[in-house]
């Protein structure tokens, strides 16, 4: 297991390269110019070559990308063109918002999804599971920027339950307990949105895979046991069932990243998604390497975790050193 | 109410279908010379500052009864930073305008007027400027203000990295004195009229000597995060992508103001939740675009104020270019052609939703220096048939004489269908490339590979700062916003000469309306239309002044 373990890390080494590689290629040739946004309206040749010269963008393109590396191994990612900060500093600080978001819609998903899934695939035909599977299709298919749009619409502006936008009330200024709570108001409406694609997701999976274990000799074995029937869903076919679940939680971790893209836009969140947009727009190429890293190396470690979690869930794997 | 929900809910899809296709334009890159708005008539306060009450230094008693309240103002995009005389950045000024102070301020006429400085001095030639500090002015922590100050801000900060100073004043100025501490002197090499233009808080803010003189390169220095200014307002906290905060300066030069306890600017990039934040009460400031302003205004207690500027810019003529380097386009029967085939109206309409106005030529018509005698463009596809039959480019089989490629960013893609159409009624095939704000310039004015690009060349508070950099020959070279038709006539180029060295005013206009007349004649670009921005805010909020991008000096709340 430990070894395991050391040599997937050991594989990150390449892939961190070979990630950091692509995307310097894909900036390169992507159109637009940082100095020119750097310029704003104005500025002339000499501005252009001086900032230029400044940020190293007058090097050839392979020796911005050795200089680039030599100094990520030294632990310097370079300033941010916009932010003029390192930019570990700046994303640091929106870090907390995004995890926020992410796990706690990572959680209702979990919860609801698999939740709706079982009662679903415990009903084959009916209504309900029919209500049910229709919804998850729709919440799955439906653009997640509109169904914030919506959200915001219904519950925030006709109804009035949530704030519209923000992580926090600006004029109120609450601390201690009542800023915990201010907090989860505001993060309800986003947090549900994110988390709607994915419950459609688990909805199907779980559903299907619950309907098509339930036929399977094991889980007639049990019925023939004489056990009751949510006694055989919950002890015999779920487990089975989870793994392909589990995989495909894992798997959403960069979809739910994009996800929070265009919620964070949609709700004026603070988190990583925006300043991934706004660093986009303004070509802040040091921040938005930065970005690629660590998104690129989340979804890594969330596959490893996936990987690791199968143990758990069936005995029957295990990892061995080869 | 369920109509307007679903219209609010149209809107939002809409912008945010567009914000996904194609991200917005990056606000560092706005093509303006100023991030100034200019009052139309009837939105223009009246209220002169109160500045004969005693000082409030440390004097409570002295508060008047509009003192107190919070002011929630909408910003679209995160500043990034608060240092203003780095930057030309409209989203960055829209915050830190309130921090600083220029050494004179633009009243809604443009006409310049006392601030960190409170007379000034021009000798004949024009080539000399000796500003009069106002004295006793400190720095928000409590450092007094002096002329070394400004010297150090011009030489250090301004002329390097303000890109539209740099590029304006940097060439001309020969020198900066200070005799003492509340007395600047600019020489200049040559006669340079615009100078008083370009002095105020976002042309040229004054940073603090002390504090930028150690601790690191202005671009990453610790205080354009913290930072310290003389302005209304001090800083308190600037959350990235969520806030910047704001207090009032109890020790303001300008005694009594501001009269808000805290200025708080909320980031929130999607307009249509902007928008619903305004209407559920969450924010009382808010910039309207055009399609929402009709159903904004109607909502009880709101005024919508408007000002013939776009977002970020004053006096903007949004202009399409075409490439004079590239055939046909180099003929003037060509460009009379297309120009007569441009249904500026039906543009006004569709593409502003009625808020602005058709453009009459080069410059913006409500800019102090436009020729008012200059006629309308006329629409007459017939007639611009025929000259481009008598300049032998006939129809071909397809019924195109020729094909043109249009670069344009995504901000104005709707202008962009109607000009395709009306182009295509002359025979004229457009192949339209919409691409971002950053990428479209890039084509246009870096790389030149166009046919018809657009700018919204921003005229600015004086023609010698957004307007001659599109026409002067010497300016036709890889920078943006510059020429980039690549036109070329000896005559503009000498009248332009002529304008930026004289300094008497009324002369001025009248070299100016000159120039326009040529230009109107020789059509280097085709001038659309002006934006007008509009700005929401509650009946109890008065004299907000956006055009100032200190906007909040003077605001108070009657609630």
């Amino acid at each position: 297991m430990r070894a395991y373990l050391v040599r997937r890390l050991l594989q990150l080494a390449p892939v961190v390269l070979l990630i950091l590689a692509i995307n310097f290629t894909l900036i390169q040739l992507a159109p637009g110019d940082p100095v020119l946004i750097l310029a704003g309206d104005s500025g002339n040749e000499t501005y252009y070559a001086e900032m230029r010269a400044k940020y190293g963008l007058d090097r050839p393109a392979y020796e911005q990308f050795a200089r680039y590396v030599l100094n990520i191994l030294r632990g310097d990612f370079g300033y941010s063109f916009r932010y003029g900060q390192p930019v570990f500093a700046v994303i640091l600080e929106r870090v907390p918002a995004t995890l926020l978001l992410m796990l706690t819609a990572q959680t209702i998903a979990i919860i609801v999804g698999i939740g709706l899934g079982m009662i679903a695939g415990s009903r084959p035909s009916g209504n309900l599971g029919l209500f049910i599977r229709t919804g998850a299709a729709l919440g799955y298919a439906l653009p997640v920027f509109w169904i914030g749009q919506l959200s915001i619409l219904f519950f925030a502006y006709q109804l009035g339950w949530f704030p519209v936008y923000g992580m926090e009330s600006l004029r109120a200024g609450y601390t201690g307990i009542a800023r915990v709570f201010d907090i989860a108001h505001h993060l309800a409406l986003p947090a549900l949105t994110l988390a709607v694609v994915e419950i459609g997701l688990l909805v199907r999976l779980t559903d299907a895979t619950l309907r098509d274990l339930s036929g399977e000799d094991f889980a007639r074995t049990a019925r023939a046991k004489g056990l009751r029937e949510t006694i055989v869903v919950r002890r015999h076919i779920l487990r089975n069932a989870l793994l392909p679940v589990v995989t495909a939680i894992g798997g959403q971790l960069g979809a739910l990243l994009t996800g929070a893209v265009l919620v964070e836009i949609v709700f004026a969140w603070p988190g990583l998604g925006r300043l991934l947009y706004d660093a986009m727009l303004a070509r802040d190429y040091p921040l938005l390497m930065a970005m690629f890293l660590v998104s690129a190396f989340g979804v890594v470690i969330g596959n490893l975790i996936t990987d690791l979690l199968y143990t758990r869930i069936d005995p029957r794997v295990r990892f061995e050193a080869r | 109410m369920k109509t307007q929900s679903r219209l609010i809910l149209l809107v939002g899809i809409a912008a945010l279908v567009a914000a996904c296709q194609s991200p917005a334009p990056a606000p560092t890159a706005a093509p303006t010379p100023a991030a100034t708005f200019a009052p139309t008539a009837t939105s223009a306060p009246t209220q002169p500052p109160t500045a004969t009450k005693p000082s409030t230094t440390a004097a409570p008693t002295a508060v008047t009864s509009k003192q107190g309240g919070t002011f929630v103002i909408v910003a679209g995009t995160d500043p990034g930073h608060l240092n203003p005389a780095i930057s030309t950045s409209g989203a960055l000024h829209f915050s830190a305008g309130s921090l600083y102070n220029g050494l004179v301020a633009l009243d809604k006429d443009f006409k310049p007027q006392p601030e960190l400085a409170d007379s000034w001095m021009i000798t004949d030639d024009g080539k000399t400027y000796t500003f009069k500090l106002h004295p006793g002015v400190k720095w928000h922590d409590g450092k007094p203000f002096t002329s070394a100050d400004v010297k150090f801000t011009f030489e250090n900060l301004l002329l390097k990295f303000h890109a539209r100073t740099q590029t304006g004043v940097a060439p001309v100025l020969d020198k900066i004195e200070t005799p003492d501490d509340l007395t600047v002197v600019f020489r200049f090499k040559t006669p340079y009229a615009p100078l008083l233009q370009q002095l105020n808080v976002i042309e040229a803010p004054i940073l603090p000597k002390h504090v930028y003189q150690v601790g690191g390169e202005p671009q990453n220095h610790p205080a354009n995060l913290k930072p310290i200014g003389t302005g209304p307002f001090k800083f308190v906290e600037y959350k990235k992508g969520q806030q910047v905060v704001l207090e009032r300066n109890r020790e303001y030069f300008k005694s009594g103001l501001p009269y808000f306890d805290k200025l708080i600017f909320s980031i929130i990039p999607d307009t249509a939740t902007a928008l619903i934040a305004f209407e559920r009460g969450e924010v009382d400031y808010v910039s309207v675009p055009g399609s929402d302003v009709e159903r904004i205004s109607k909502l009880p207690g709101v005024i919508v104020e408007r000002s013939p500027a776009g977002s970020g810019g004053s006096f903007c003529v949004q202009t399409i270019i075409p490439n004079h380097q590239r055939a046909p386009l180099d003929k003037l029967p060509v460009r009379q052609a297309l120009n007569l085939a441009i249904d500026r109206q039906r543009m006004v309409q569709q593409v502003l939703f009625n808020q602005g106005r058709a453009a009459r030529g080069p410059m913006a018509t409500t800019a102090w220096y436009f020729d008012s005698t200059l006629p309308t463009f006329e629409y007459n596809a017939a007639k611009a048939n025929q000259l481009l039959d008598s300049a032998g480019l006939a129809k071909g089989a397809d019924g195109f004489r020729f094909k043109l490629t249009a670069v344009f960013p995504n901000t104005v893609a709707k202008m962009a269908e109607v000009l395709k159409e009306n182009f295509a009624q002359i025979g004229v095939n457009v192949e339209l490339k919409i691409v971002d704000f950053n990428e479209a310039n890039q084509t246009v004015f870096i790389k030149r590979g166009f046919d018809l690009g657009y700018a919204s060349y921003c005229n600015g508070p004086d023609p010698e700062i957004g307007v001659r950099r599109a026409y002067d020959s010497t300016n036709i070279k890889a920078v943006l916003f510059s020429n980039g038709a690549a036109y070329k006539n000896p005559m503009v180029d000498e009248l332009f000469a002529r304008g930026v060295a004289e300094t008497n005013r009324v002369q001025r206009v009248a070299i100016y309306a000159e120039l326009q007349k040529i230009l109107v004649n020789d059509l280097p670009y085709f001038w659309l239309y002006e934006s007008e921005g509009a700005y929401a805010h509650r009946n109890t909020i008065n004299d907000v002044r956006p055009w100032t991008s200190s906007l909040a000096e003077y605001a108070w709340s009657s609630k």
